[in-house]
């Protein structure tokens, strides 16, 4: 019988998958459990309230343990779920770079994940708005835009004013944000979807340069034209004085925005609210 | 009802494959595991079960409408039943699915419920073979199966058919007792493993196991009666008295047997602190099998438990001394 961590833990293994390819050797707890079924009800959530979600869970199965760090954690999860094809997900919004979690399948090769709440015509207008999103220069696709697409959907016969408020459903579930009358891609359907989209869309996939996933928005280069996520170009420029484009060295000409910094949002919790009501956040 | 059992899968058979409680019909038994199912092996003498008609809305089996009837008799009947229409049953049909691609279902299937969940959706047993099992309807019930043991172990979750008249699923929060792992492999207790393996074989034996029968096993483990052991000493001193007056276990007597013949049975100390559940993880630790390869057994087992947690809903597990470090 395989010890597994059991030096580093008093649990040990849960039994294996019988036909499951090779053995994990994941320590498999009522806290990590209950950590995945409140991460699968919310879909995706901050990294904040990640961490607090992972000490609740210890509080509730496990008091005397020790918190373990987040990221292990997590890595220790994912690799029960490797065999499942599901893993935990880490990714940051495109805005402001605050990091997210969700909890996805690897081996969606579809839109189906969200068959099932939409019917046939509403999925492909998420496809024509997907499409719409990944060919604009801005990553962001105007409501007009989408709406003329109404005509050209499958399945049953859509007016715009149903689009819109399916466009809504579509931003209430996480899919979709909205701002300014345009929709761009939720942070969530980015970390669902960047395989499909991929896939899907290779020619017009846009890839940041400095993490190579896939890109809806940032800023690029306007001579070689690479392009680069927010944070990432806030991390990478950050002690720059004078940034330049890592492929071409030409001269950077836009504004480097701040490196996401969990400390300084926690301070200002109180004028969190106020941030929320001028840009409409990806969590 | 015409031999189409095969074709379609019923939502209760399946149901009671993946070990759900059922609430109005108990009729109906889990049933033949399907030839490419590794727990066909392993399964007892059970005949595959009857199936409603292909519509979707099909009316349950002929069993459940006399719901608050004698679930056993109910059970006999429909096994009796079942064994009639075992031979003519059997049609040739398309070769069964690797085990491979019935594990990628179990997957898609543990997913998609997971995805309706978090929609607080209804999960529907015909929307699940329509939109995730599609032809390989005739499988569904391992495919189910499996889909529950990954949602019980990774989740912590139970997937249960709440209404069979509507066939609905829902996703249950369980709790998993996991103290024996600890305990079994814990270097300090060494003597659980060695009991564990007799009341294993007595529970799947499903009655009494003779001496013979627990040395044949224990000489798996190099155990012999005759032989002293480093670590348990005498061992059929140990399991013939200090594990019986442990009320560990019970040895007696074979009745009418000659030359005298004497057999093992759970003691009362046992009953009350290991629970079924416990042995059904034991039994699949050391044999490398899912629990379920012992059907019968593990439906046993979640009737235990169900009972358990319905006589004492704060319970974590049962409190054993056993399974203390």
């Amino acid at each position: 019988m395989e010890e597994g961590r059991a030096e580093r833990r008093r649990r040990t293994e849960a039994p294996s998958h019988p036909q499951g390819g090779t053995r994990r050797a994941g320590v498999m707890t009522d806290v990590h459990r209950r950590f995945l079924q409140l991460l699968m009800t919310h879909g995706v959530l901050e990294e904040w309230d990640v961490r607090r979600l992972q000490k609740h869970c210890y509080r509730v199965h496990d008091r005397t343990a020790t918190v373990e760090e987040l990221e292990d954690f997590i890595n220790n999860i994912n690799s029960v779920l490797g065999s499942l094809y599901i893993e935990i997900k880490k990714g940051a919004t495109e805005d402001d770079g605050r990091p997210v979690y969700a909890l996805v399948n690897l081996a969606t090769t579809s839109v189906s994940k969200m068959a099932s709440d939409f019917a046939e015509n509403e999925l492909d207008l998420f496809r024509k708005a997907l499409e719409l999103i990944i060919d604009s220069e801005t990553g962001f696709a105007s409501s007009t835009n989408i709406l003329n697409l109404v005509d050209q959907l499958k399945g049953k016969k859509m007016r715009k004013k149903e689009a819109e408020q399916v466009l809504q459903k579509f931003v209430q579930n996480k899919w979709l944000i909205e701002k300014e009358g345009e929709f761009t891609l939720h942070s969530r359907a980015i970390l669902e979807m960047e395989q499909y989209i991929r896939e899907m869309y290779p020619d017009a996939v846009k890839i940041c340069n400095i993490c190579h996933s896939l890109l809806i928005q940032g800023q690029s280069c306007e001579t070689c034209g690479i392009r680069m996520h927010l944070p990432c170009t806030a991390k990478y420029f950050q002690s720059s004085p004078e940034p330049r484009c890592p492929h071409c060295n030409d001269y950077w000409p836009h504004e480097i925005p701040e490196v996401f910094d969990p400390e300084k949002e926690r301070e200002a919790g109180t004028s969190r609210a106020n941030k929320r009501s001028l840009r409409s956040r990806q969590h | 009802m015409s031999e189409q059992s095969k074709d379609v899968c019923d939502p209760n058979s399946a149901a009671e494959a993946s070990n759900s409680e059922v609430h109005s019909s108990l009729g109906v038994p889990g049933g033949l595991s399907p030839p490419a199912s590794q727990a066909a092996t392993l399964a007892g003498p059970e005949s595959p079960p009857l199936g409603p008609t292909d519509a979707p809305l099909a009316s349950p089996p002929p069993q459940a409408p006399s719901e608050e009837g004698d679930p056993k008799a109910l059970q006999q009947a429909a096994e009796e039943g079942r064994a009639h229409q075992a031979p003519s049953a059997a049609q040739p049909g398309p070769a069964p699915p690797a085990p491979a691609q019935l594990v990628q279902k179990a997957h898609e299937l543990m997913w998609y419920v997971l995805v309706k969940d978090q929609k607080r959706m209804i999960i529907w047993f015909p929307d699940m073979v329509k939109d995730v099992i599609g032809s390989y309807k005739k499988w569904c019930r391992s495919i189910l199966r499996r889909t529950s043991l990954i949602l019980a172990r990774v989740f912590g979750l139970h997937l249960r058919l709440t209404s069979l008249h509507t066939m609905e699923f829902s996703l249950v929060k369980a709790l998993e007792p996991e103290e024996l792992d600890r305990v079994a492999l814990s270097n300090r207790m060494p003597m659980t493993g060695l009991l564990l393996m007799i009341l294993s074989l007595i529970y799947v034996k499903g009655r009494g196991a003779r001496e013979s029968a627990v040395w044949n096993v224990l000489r798996i483990l190099g155990l012999r009666p005759w032989k002293k052991h480093s670590t348990f000493g005498d061992v059929r001193k140990l399991i013939t008295e200090e594990f019986v007056q442990q009320n560990y276990l019970k040895y007696q007597r074979v009745p009418h047997v000659e030359p005298p013949e004497y057999e093992f049975f759970w003691g009362s100390r046992a009953s009350r602190e290991i629970t079924k559940m416990q042995i059904m993880e034991f039994l699949a630790r050391v044999f490398k099998k899912d629990p379920q390869a012992w059907p019968s057994r593990y439906r046993e087992a979640l009737e235990e438990a169900r009972a358990l947690r319905e006589a004492d809903p704060t319970a974590h597990c049962p409190r054993s001394s056993v399974s203390e470090d």
